[in-house]
């Protein structure tokens, strides 16, 4: 298994790269900020040109326009291997690093709970649906499910502030939820914050996760081992959790390690929305801010998240089931 | 069964959950805004004040507590507003709460003494050198308890100039290798001398008349801890000496704390010198304690704050939907003002149809302001903003010198519009637009940076206008903020316009809808027509115009100057006898919006914002109960 999984670290350097390399391309090249400030300010002196150029570091082999592409990012990958992924222009040139550091935790608190939360609906909402298959219970759930695949994030989440932050205000005279921010004074106040993010993250990913789990149940709780397993008088919580479930969460485990390193990557819309202070606020105000080092920090350690998790999904499914075996 | 057991154990669980959280929730404390006599609170949902390290209220203090929160859009990349890479105007807003001037401007965008014991003077010398005079308030102090007098004023000077070569009586400053991060020194860089008479009393000498003198030391700087360009340019990006205490303030406010991505808190400024505006409400110690910035980086998640009470106030690009969402709730005050920005149609006149002063006198009898402004201002706006648009760009509407250059054009007259265009020789096509034997089809292009819903409408609605008068127009927008490099200030454009055609390319753009800043100097808007600025999009060309601009710019008083403004603005806002002139067509100024909480603040801070000057700029006024 060490063998596996070193083999597949290594064969997602060249991804890395590639995915790298083509965001760079893209980034780099959108804007000239000395271009832009002698438009913007005709008057300008050299000092605020050369401001801007130390600044966006416009004069080291990064970041100066007029070096290749290429040798522009070759000198980004060598600082990068180094650990020093640049200071932002978009967050007052503190370190990068230190900054992307900060953002992650507190996209962690969303994202963690969330996908807990997550997991455990999808997996409920999904087994029952599949167990009671036609039922009314069955065609609800169906119905929601697609409702919620449907909403926009978007929506659904400026619908839970107004209701809870203003109708439910109105009708109970108190307001449950904070709507915006972090709020991290106290525990309690954390659990106000969190909530409302949470469940507009949930939504979107149970509707669509509960489906897929809901169609991976169906299709093996009509297979043999498990007529075979009633036919043997198992009690049907034995059938259903232990001999079906475990087969049927195979496939699931990549959905999951799928949606679990995309909720660690920052949610753009839930944490803008909510105000969160999160990675996906940041990647928004850097890409807007041509802020080429943070916007490669945040593609890279999303792009790490979702190939490392990916390999966790791979090496669980041995674990799932025995009779894959990771050679 | 037993599964239906389980699921309904579930929905126990979580309606447990929801109703401990609603417990939790309790906002008791929401309501309870604070009186006079009670100690600081806070008004947010279940929000506990925000620590500050602001000193306990002097005995003077008219504080009622509270911290005033405002959910703002933007973040800004650091406080250093005078680099031009990050002069965002939050950032200006910012520091209008901490920093004073020589002079603030009001809200009749007007000049008023703010540190000034009274007005400067300014005097000719005789030799083309003139020589403002002027004196503090005495006993001013900074928020450390330092005083601030005139070594400030020098100290601020220095700092600006640092670097550059000494202005003589012939030539300015040159400022090639200035050190403070700073984009524009004009003003600056014609002081040839400066003097600290005592502490108080002040005067410099520029080398020539500069019409925008009141304009320099727009805020000092505190020179006891900031004591050159380069400290300047260290500290001002996180506003933190090199001890980690904040600046030190002349406004009613300190900075205090600033957490990345959540917001920026400011405390009262317990020695605030007082407010000499005479739009201020409170002269004296801001009423709240502090004030918490919150980034809410989505408009509509701004308003849900302002309605859950999680924001006091907010100050926002108006948009259509604010009157729907903000205007039917009784707990909440729009208010608005005309601001500085105004919006307008810019001609190219080396395009062949444009050319012709009849088919932009066409344009501006088609044009009909009044339905833009009832379709789109009136229904926010209500009379704030002139009814029938704006007729000026030198002074706007709410200036004492402003007038109506365009009122024979007032409304939608499409005879009038299509004789002028039938006397250049057009002819009405099958199609209802105008053709011309050798220009032809009567098409015009129509640019500005995209994305913006309210311009766009702006531009459909006028669009529909000029159509049924038969003449054509294109919305040739670009997205984000490259129109303006890639359209009339694109390089081969500019080249045009400054060889009237015979250089680059003259037809990159047709009409360019910009907004420009007004204020209280209005010489600045002449680069935009000047024959030799560099910085002249149009292609008009003008000895009068040029000489004028100059007579304005050297006119010292200040009566008459405004009258020679306005007389500029007419060249380039009426046409002139021989047929040059109407270059622009000012449409309106672009409205302040702002929002807040009536049911908590019983006095807002925001005087009418003349001057972009944000919902700070008056923040001792903002009252709790």
């Amino acid at each position: 298994m060490f063998a596996y999984a070193a083999r597949r670290i290594l064969a997602t350097i060249p991804l890395l790269i590639v995915a790298t390399l083509g965001l760079f391309a893209l980034e780099s090249s959108v804007r000239d900020p000395v271009a832009e400030l002698r438009v913007s300010c005709p008057r300008c002196d050299q000092v605020a040109f050369d401001r801007l150029i130390d600044l966006y570091d416009l004069d080291k082999p990064v970041l100066d326009l007029s070096n290749p592409a290429e040798s522009r990012y070759v000198a980004w990958l060598g600082n990068v291997i180094t650990g020093d992924f640049g200071s932002s222009t978009s967050q007052g040139e503190n370190p990068v690093s230190d900054t992307v550091f900060t953002r992650a935790k507190n996209t962690m608190i969303l994202a963690i709970p969330a996908f807990f939360v997550i997991a455990s609906l999808a997996t409920f909402l999904g087994v029952f649906s599949a167990v009671r298959q036609y039922s009314k219970t069955d065609y609800a759930i169906t119905g929601l499910s697609f409702l919620g695949i449907a909403m926009p994030t978007f929506f659904f989440g400026l619908f839970l502030q107004v209701f809870w932050g203003i109708w439910f205000h109105d009708w109970f005279g108190m307001r449950p939820f904070f709507t915006s921010q972090m709020h991290d004074d106290s525990f309690v106040d954390l659990l106000k914050s969190i909530t409302l993010p949470i469940v507009t993250l949930t939504l979107v990913v149970v509707a669509t996760e509960s489906r897929f789990i809901r169609a991976s149940m169906l299709e093996v709780v009509h297979s043999d081992y498990i007529r075979t397993a009633r036919a043997k008088g198992l009690s049907e919580r034995k059938v259903i959790f232990k001999h079906a479930l475990r087969n049927a969460m195979i496939p699931v485990v990549t959905i999951w390690a799928l949606d679990f390193s995309a909720l660690l990557g920052g949610s753009v819309v839930t944490e803008s929305i909510f105000s969160w202070p999160g990675l996906g606020p940041l990647l928004l105000t850097a890409i807007f801010a041509a802020d080429v080092n943070m916007v490669m920090a945040i593609i890279l350690l999303i792009s790490v998240l979702a190939i490392g998790f990916n390999l966790i999904a791979d090496l669980l499914y041995g674990v799932l089931d025995p009779r894959i075996r990771i050679s | 069964m037993r599964t239906n057991r389980r699921l309904l154990g579930l929905l126990g669980v979580l309606l447990a959950f929801t109703l401990i959280a609603t417990a939790c929730g309790d906002d008791s404390e929401t309501d309870a805004t604070p009186t006079a006599t009670d100690a600081p609170t806070t008004t947010a949902a279940g929000e506990d004040p925000p620590a500050t390290t602001a000193a306990p209220a002097t005995t003077e203090a008219p504080a009622s507590g509270g911290t005033l929160i405002w959910a703002h859009e933007q973040e800004p990349p650091d406080m250093a507003l005078d680099d031009p890479n990050n002069n965002l105007t939050i950032t200006s807003w910012i520091w209008r709460a901490m920093l004073e001037g020589l002079y603030g401007i009001d809200s009749t965008t007007s000049y008023y003494p703010q540190l000034l014991d009274g007005e400067a003077s300014i005097a000719d010398n005789g030799d083309g050198s003139f020589t403002v005079t002027g004196a503090l308030r005495s006993g001013l102090v900074w928020s450390d308890g330092d005083p601030l007098d005139t070594a400030d004023i020098l100290g601020t000077h220095a700092i600006i100039i640092e670097g550059c070569t000494t202005a003589t009586a012939d030539e300015n400053a040159d400022c090639t290798d200035a050190v403070y991060n700073l984009g524009d020194r004009t003003g600056s860089d014609m002081i040839t001398s400066i003097e600290a008479v005592s502490d108080t009393e002040f005067s410099y000498t520029l080398n020539a008349f500069f019409a925008g003198w009141k304009g320099l030391f727009d805020r000092l700087f505190p020179s006891h801890v900031i004591g050159d360009a380069a400290t300047a340019n260290d500290l001002f990006p996180e506003w933190n000496l090199a001890s980690g205490d904040p600046i030190p303030s002349s406004g009613a406010m300190i900075f205090d704390n600033w957490e990345r991505g959540v917001a920026v808190e400011l405390v009262r400024n317990d020695s605030y010198n007082g407010s000499t505006s005479p739009d201020a409400k409170n002269p004296g110690l801001a009423f709240v304690d502090g004030v918490r910035i919150n980034f809410v980086v989505d408009t509509d998640a701004q308003i849900n704050a302002l309605k859950t009470g999680e924001a006091h106030v907010i100050m926002t690009q108006p948009q259509l939907a604010f009157g729907d969402r903000l205007g039917t709730d009784s707990n909440i005050t729009l208010a608005a003002s005309a601001g500085p920005v105004f919006e307008h149609w810019g001609f190219n006149l080396l395009n062949a149809h444009l050319a012709d002063s009849n088919v932009r006198e066409m344009l501006l009898f088609l044009l009909d302001k009044s339905e833009v402004m009832s379709a789109l201002y009136t229904p926010l706006f209500g009379d704030l903003l002139p009814a029938e648009g704006l007729g000026g760009t030198y002074w706007l509407s709410n200036q004492p010198a402003y007038t109506n250059h365009q009122s024979d054009y007032d409304g939608s007259q499409i005879e009038a519009a299509q004789a002028k265009a039938e006397a250049s020789g057009y002819v009405l096509g099958d199609d209802g637009i105008y053709e011309h034997p050798t220009r032809g089809r009567l098409t015009l292009r129509v640019g500005t940076t995209g994305g913006n819903g309210l311009r766009e409408l702006q531009q459909q609605l006028i669009q529909a206008q000029m159509l049924k008068g038969g003449v054509e127009i294109v919305i040739d927008n670009v997205p984000g903020g490259a129109y303006f490099g890639e359209r009339p200030f694109a390089e081969a454009a500019l080249a045009a316009s400054a060889s009237l055609g015979a250089e680059g390319d003259p037809d990159i753009w047709d009409i360019t809808q910009f907004a420009w800043v007004g204020g209280p100097w209005p010489g600045g808007q002449t680069v935009a027509y000047k024959s030799d600025s560099g910085d002249n999009p149009y292609g008009y060309q003008n000895a009068d115009f040029d000489a004028k601009a100059d007579e304005c710019d050297s006119t010292v008083d200040e009566a008459a100057s405004a009258t020679c403004y306005d007389e500029l603005d007419a060249f380039v806002t009426q046409l002139q006898a021989d047929g040059s002139g109407l270059v622009v067509m000012p449409l309106t100024q672009k409205p302040s919006f702002y929002a807040y909480n009536s049911a908590e603040l019983s006095q807002n801070g925001v005087s009418p914002d003349a001057n972009n000057s944000g919902p700070l700029e008056n923040v001792q006024d903002y009252q709790f109960g």
